[in-house]
This record gives C-alpha cells, sequence and structure tokens, in this order.
C-alpha cells in the first residue's frame, strides 16, 4: 500500500492535484450553490423566490450527475440511459404540474 | 466507465479481472455502470414521485404546507446537505485514489464518506427526536400532533417522513455497502481486479447525495415562503 500523503515524490504532487482539481472545484461550486439557496431560504427577499431557489437546485444536481457522476465523461449508450431517466421525469413532473396549475 | 473515456489512463496495477462472459474487460465495465444506471433510474422514478406530491400537497394546500413546513428544522437540513456534499467529495477522492493505486488513501477516503454518512443520519435522528418533542408526528396515535386544526398539514408530514426515512434506509444500506467493499478493498490486489467497483459504488453513493440535494429544497425551502 502507499502512503496517503506522506513521502509524495514531485511527480506524484502534480498526479494528485491534476486528479483532485475536478473533485475539489466540484465540491466548492455546489457549496456555494447551496449557501445561495440557504440564503434566500432564510431571508426570503422577493416574491416568488422559489423560481430562483427551483433553478439554483437545477444547476447543482446538472454538476452532480455531469462531473461528480462523470455522465459527461461516458460512452453514448450510458449518457442516453441517465438522460432518458431524467427525460421520464420531467414528462411526469411536466404534465402533472400543468393539470393542477391549469385548474 | 469505459477505460477508453477516461481522461487519464488507470495507473499500472490496477484494472479490472476480465468474468468469462465478456469479450473484454471494457465490455464488462461498461456494462457494470449500465447495470447501476438502469437500477438508479428506477431509484429517481420513485423519489420524484414522492417530491412531486410535496409539491402537489404545496399547490392544493398552500396555507398549511407553509405552516408545517415551518416547523422543519431548516439550519439541521442545510448542515447535513453540507455534510453530504463534504461525502460526496471524499467518495470521489476514494475514486480517484483508486485509478491512481493509492489504495490506502482510497480506503481512508471510503471511511472517511461512511464517518460523513453515520453524521448525516445522527443529525437526522436529533432533528426527528426535536419533531417529537413539538408534536410533529401525526401518525402517532397516543401524542397530540401540533397542527391538529389544520388537517392538510398532516398531509404534508407525513409525505415528509415517507421521503426523509426511505432516504435515510438508502443512506443506511449505502454505509453498510461500503463497509463492506472498503473491508475488501483493503486486501491485497483489489485494485488489479476490481477497481470498477469503487467507480460503481460512488455512483450510488452521489445518487443518494442528488437526492437529497432536491429534497432539502422541495421539503424544507421552497415552502418557507407564502
Amino acid at each position: 500500500m502507499r502512503g496517503p500523503l506522506a513521502s509524495l515524490t514531485a511527480d506524484d504532487r502534480a498526479r494528485l492535484r491534476r486528479r483532485m482539481r475536478t473533485p475539489v472545484l466540484t465540491f466548492l461550486a455546489l457549496l456555494s450553490l447551496l449557501a445561495v439557496n440557504v440564503t434566500l431560504g432564510a431571508t426570503l427577499p422577493f416574491a416568488h423566490v422559489w423560481a430562483l431557489e427551483i433553478a439554483v437546485v437545477g444547476v447543482m444536481v446538472a454538476l452532480i450527475l455531469l462531473v461528480s457522476m462523470e455522465v459527461r465523461k461516458e460512452p453514448p449508450l450510458i449518457r442516453l440511459f441517465s438522460g432518458l431517466g431524467f427525460f421520464w421525469v420531467c414528462i411526469m413532473v411536466g404534465m402533472t404540474l400543468t393539470d393542477y396549475l391549469a385548474r | 466507465m469505459s477505460e477508453s473515456f477516461v481522461n487519464e489512463p488507470l495507473a499500472d496495477g490496477v484494472g479490472v479481472a476480465r468474468a468469462h462472459h465478456f469479450e473484454s474487460v471494457a465490455q464488462q465495465r461498461e456494462a457494470a455502470t449500465l447495470g447501476i444506471w438502469a437500477w438508479l433510474i428506477t431509484e429517481l422514478l420513485l423519489f420524484s414521485a414522492l417530491f412531486l406530491v410535496a409539491l402537489i400537497t404545496r399547490i392544493q394546500h398552500p396555507e398549511a404546507t407553509v405552516a408545517a413546513a415551518r416547523h422543519l428544522k431548516f439550519w439541521i437540513g442545510a448542515t447535513n446537505t453540507v455534510v453530504l456534499i463534504c461525502s460526496s467529495l471524499t467518495m470521489s477522492m476514494a475514486i480517484e485514489f483508486s485509478r491512481m493505486g493509492w489504495q490506502r488513501a482510497m480506503v481512508r477516503a471510503m471511511l472517511a464518506t461512511a464517518a460523513l454518512g453515520a453524521l448525516f443520519l445522527v443529525l437526522k435522528g436529533y432533528e426527528y427526536y426535536a419533531d417529537w418533542s413539538e408534536h410533529m408526528m401525526p401518525f402517532l396515535a397516543d401524542r397530540p400532533f401540533e397542527l391538529a386544526e389544520t388537517p392538510a398539514a398532516r398531509l404534508f408530514v407525513n409525505l415528509y417522513y415517507v421521503a426523509t426515512v426511505l432516504h435515510a434506509v438508502h443512506l443506511f444500506t449505502g454505509i453498510a455497502l461500503l463497509l463492506g467493499m472498503t473491508w475488501m478493498a483493503a486486501k491485497a490486489g483489489f485494485l488489479s481486479r476490481h477497481q470498477n467497483w469503487i467507480e460503481v459504488y460512488g455512483l450510488y453513493w452521489h445518487f443518494i447525495d442528488l437526492v437529497w440535494i432536491l429534497a432539502f429544497p422541495i421539503l424544507y425551502v421552497v415552502n418557507r415562503a407564502t
């Protein structure tokens, strides 16, 4: 087994930085977006703030899917599979809410 | 993930032992990833239906839903979201360490992920205890419901428990699986035969995080505004 951080060569450190860059940046982006939503939820600065909150959540979900779950790097069949799942959810949510909101 | 789609190649000595019924390791890896995605999509539809019912409850009974949602522990929910986002980072780190062949670092990152998952459950348990103290468990026959005068609030609170308990069960199962896999992953030779197990499991963990990322705003945040 290799030690986690001790006695790393310069090459190892460079490799570690390269590998960890995306997860750390994603982590910071998710925390920032959560901070926006928590601030909006705690202060309720304007009417219909829910629309902005849902938009922020949409960005967070896209980040997790595309970057953390690496869908953008997957072969086309897996991209199609994961995309179809969310497509069906959009149909279900969209058609149901259309009904309730149009009543 | 198929090796051809990975940005950086796997380290020497890291890979997957091909099972006889696959033509190649790449095909085996892709089949495993496709399999977990097929299951995650069924899970997505299950949770989406619950969240949709929460939105309908809000549309149909706005005052009762807001009254019930204001009893939810907003700051515990927010803290738990931070905890799960941290656990997603440690899981991503475990996956990257596995690709680099740094087995000990990978095992530590997996243990950190399990610990953060356990912290989430502890905070959730405290939140349920606070709800119990405030008489916010309408399904308990011997404990009068705080919002008994607004029957629709009972709908929302019951739905909140179904959704969050279901998520907690997934998380608990995930922690148990993760600890089992960590035990196996600490053995010599694991990364040369089963490296993709870490990636496949990572998809499940990130999905649990994603479900909570949806649950927190839909249950706690958007219902705070009248």
